[in-house]
C-alpha cells in the first residue's frame, strides 16, 4: 500500500498549482432534522447517522494541513445534531480554516449558545436560504425554515460568528429574481461575498424527482471528501439514491491516513479530461 | 444470491472504471470494486499467482481446481472446470482432480501425483505439512516449482473463501457448458 501513498509535497504541489482544490470536506453525519426536496444524501430524521468520530475529524484536519491542503469544510446531514460538534470544529480550526454547513434551524437555547462559541477568525457557518419568500423557501426546506434562519443569522453575527448564506437554485444563477433575496441576505448582516448561489445538482433525492443540472465527475470540483463510508471525488460524490450510497465517485474506503485517498484523488484527477465545473457553478 | 452488491459499469468507482470498460468483468471484480483501493493490488496478485507463470497452465490448473474442490468452493470449481478443459486437461483428468474417480485413474505419472499430493497436503488439511509429502514432490520438481505452486494454492484458497463467503454466482454460460459436458 505504501507505494500508493502520495508524498506530502506531491499533494501540496497539486494544491498550489490548482490541480487539486485546497478544501477537504468531511460529512460529519448523514441524519438531519429536515428532509429537503433536493437533498443529495436523502438526509432526514430517519437516516442512519453514519457519523465520523471526533478523533477521525481532528485527524483529517491535522493530516490535511500536513499534506498541503489549505481549508476544511464540514457538512452533513445536519452537523449540529452532534452534541460535540462545536468543540471538534474549534479543534479542527487549529489546523486549517473551516466552513461549517448547517440548516440554521436548531439555534435555540443551549444549541444557540454552543453555536455562538464558534466566533473564531478561522470558522464560518454556512446556512442555507433559498428564497426571500417564506412559502417558497419552506416548500423545499420544510415548515418554518425561513423564519428560523432569518432569526438566527443576525443573532449569530451579533455574537461575532461569521455567517455565509448558501442559496441553491433550480434556475439561472444570475436570475434577477434573486435580487430581493440578495437584499434580504445583506439586511441580515451577511457580506455580499459571503452569499453563495449554486445550482441544484441532479444526484441523490434531486435525481429521483428530476431536479437540477446533470453532472458527471468532470463537472464536479474534485475536492477530497471524507465520510464514514469512505473518501469521494467532490462534496457532491457521496450521494444517496433510493437508500443506496452512490459509489461512482468513490475513491477509497480508507479515509486515514489521509494520504491514501489524497493519492487516489490525484491519480484520478490526472486521468480526467478538463471539466465544466466553472461554467456550471457547482460548489 | 450474492451477499454484496456486485458493482456494474454504472456504479463502478471512478478509480477502477477501467476494469468495466469492456463489459461485465465478472463477480469477483464486481465485489472487489466496493473497496476500490483493494481491486488493483488484489487482481495483480491473483493474476500473477493463477496465471501461467513459469510452471505452465496445466499444473496451475491442477492447483486451482484441486484446491477449490478441497475447499468446497462451487464458484471456483465451476469456473476452473471450464478453464481446465480449455487448457487441455482431459475430462478424465478433470474428474480425477474433482475427486469423482481415483487419482490413479486420471494420472499415470508419479511425478504429477506427487504434485497433487503437495496440493492435497496444503489445501486439504491444517497444521504442519508432512516431510514425506514434500520429499515425494521434491524428487520430481525443483524448489521454484513448488514455491510457485504453493503461491497458487494460497491465492486459490483466498479466492475460494472470498467467492464462497460472498456467495458469488456462477455465470449462466459456464453452468450451461458444464451441464452439456456432464460436469455441472
Amino acid at each position: 500500500m505504501t507505494d500508493t501513498i502520495a508524498p506530502s509535497d506531491t499533494v501540496a504541489d497539486a494544491v498550489r498549482s490548482g490541480e487539486l482544490p485546497g478544501r477537504v470536506w468531511l460529512y460529519s453525519n448523514y441524519n438531519c432534522n429536515l428532509a429537503c426536496s433536493y437533498c443529495l444524501t436523502e438526509s432526514s430524521p430517519r437516516s442512519e447517522r453514519r457519523q465520523l468520530s471526533a478523533e477521525q475529524m481532528i485527524a483529517v484536519a491535522e493530516q490535511a494541513k500536513n499534506l498541503g491542503f489549505t481549508a476544511l469544510g464540514i457538512t452533513g446531514g445536519e452537523p449540529f445534531l452532534i452534541p460535540w460538534l462545536p468543540e471538534t470544529a474549534l479543534a479542527m480550526a487549529e489546523s486549517l480554516p473551516l466552513v461549517l454547513l448547517t440548516n440554521g434551524t436548531l439555534f435555540t437555547g443551549d444549541r444557540f449558545e454552543r453555536a455562538a462559541r464558534l466566533a473564531h477568525p478561522d470558522i464560518a457557518l454556512q446556512i442555507s436560504l433559498d428564497s426571500h419568500l417564506p412559502d417558497v423557501n419552506d416548500m423545499a426546506r420544510g415548515p418554518d425554515n425561513f423564519a428560523k434562519v432569518v432569526q438566527a443569522v443576525p443573532l449569530l453575527i451579533a455574537r461575532g460568528v461569521r455567517v455565509r448564506i448558501a442559496t441553491t437554485v433550480s434556475g439561472a444563477l444570475d436570475d434577477p429574481l434573486l435580487d430581493p433575496l440578495k437584499q434580504l441576505v445583506a439586511s441580515l448582516g451577511v457580506r455580499e461575498d459571503d452569499h453563495l448561489i449554486r445550482p441544484i445538482v441532479r444526484r441523490g433525492r434531486a435525481d429521483e424527482v428530476g431536479l437540477g443540472i446533470r453532472a458527471v465527475a468532470r463537472d464536479i470540483p474534485n475536492e477530497l471528501t471524507i465520510t464514514a463510508d469512505g473518501a469521494f471525488w467532490g462534496s457532491f460524490g457521496p450521494t444517496v439514491r433510493s437508500g443506496r450510497l452512490d459509489t461512482d465517485l468513490l475513491l477509497t474506503r480508507t479515509i486515514l491516513p489521509l494520504a491514501v485517498p489524497a493519492a487516489a484523488l490525484l491519480a484520478a484527477s490526472r486521468g480526467m479530461p478538463a471539466g465544466t465545473d466553472a461554467r456550471l457553478g457547482i460548489r | 444470491m450474492p451477499r454484496v452488491d456486485l458493482l456494474d459499469s454504472e456504479c463502478a468507482p471512478i478509480t477502477v472504471q477501467q476494469y468495466f470498460a469492456n463489459g461485465d468483468p465478472g463477480p469477483i471484480v464486481g465485489a472487489l470494486a466496493t473497496v476500490p483501493e483493494l481491486l488493483e493490488p488484489t487482481l495483480g496478485f491473483v493474476g500473477a499467482a493463477l496465471g501461467a507463470g513459469a510452471i505452465g497452465v496445466r499444473y496451475k490448473e491442477f492447483a486451482i481446481l484441486r484446491t477449490s474442490v478441497l475447499q468446497g468452493c462451487d464458484y471456483c470449481i465451476h469456473a476452473h472446470t471450464a478453464v481446465s478443459l480449455d487448457s487441455g486437461l482431459s475430462t478424465t483428468e478433470v474428474r480425477a482432480l474433482r475427486g469423482e474417480i481415483p487419482l490413479e485413474a486420471g494420472f499415470a505419472l508419479e511425478s504429477e501425483r506427487s504434485l497433487i499430493g503437495w496440493i492435497d497436503a496444503l489445501a486439504g488439511a491444517t497444521g504442519p505439512v508432512p516431510d514425506d509429502v514434500w520429499s515425494a514432490a521434491r524428487r520430481h520438481w525443483g524448489e521454484h516449482v513448488l514455491v510457485e505452486l504453493t503461491v497458487t494454492i494460497g491465492a486459490t484458497m483466498f479466492l475460494n473463501r472470498f467467492a464462497t463467503g460472498l456467495q458469488l454466482p456462477t455465470a449462466d454460460h459456464v453452468l450451461e457448458r458444464l451441464t452439456t459436458e456432464g460436469l455441472a
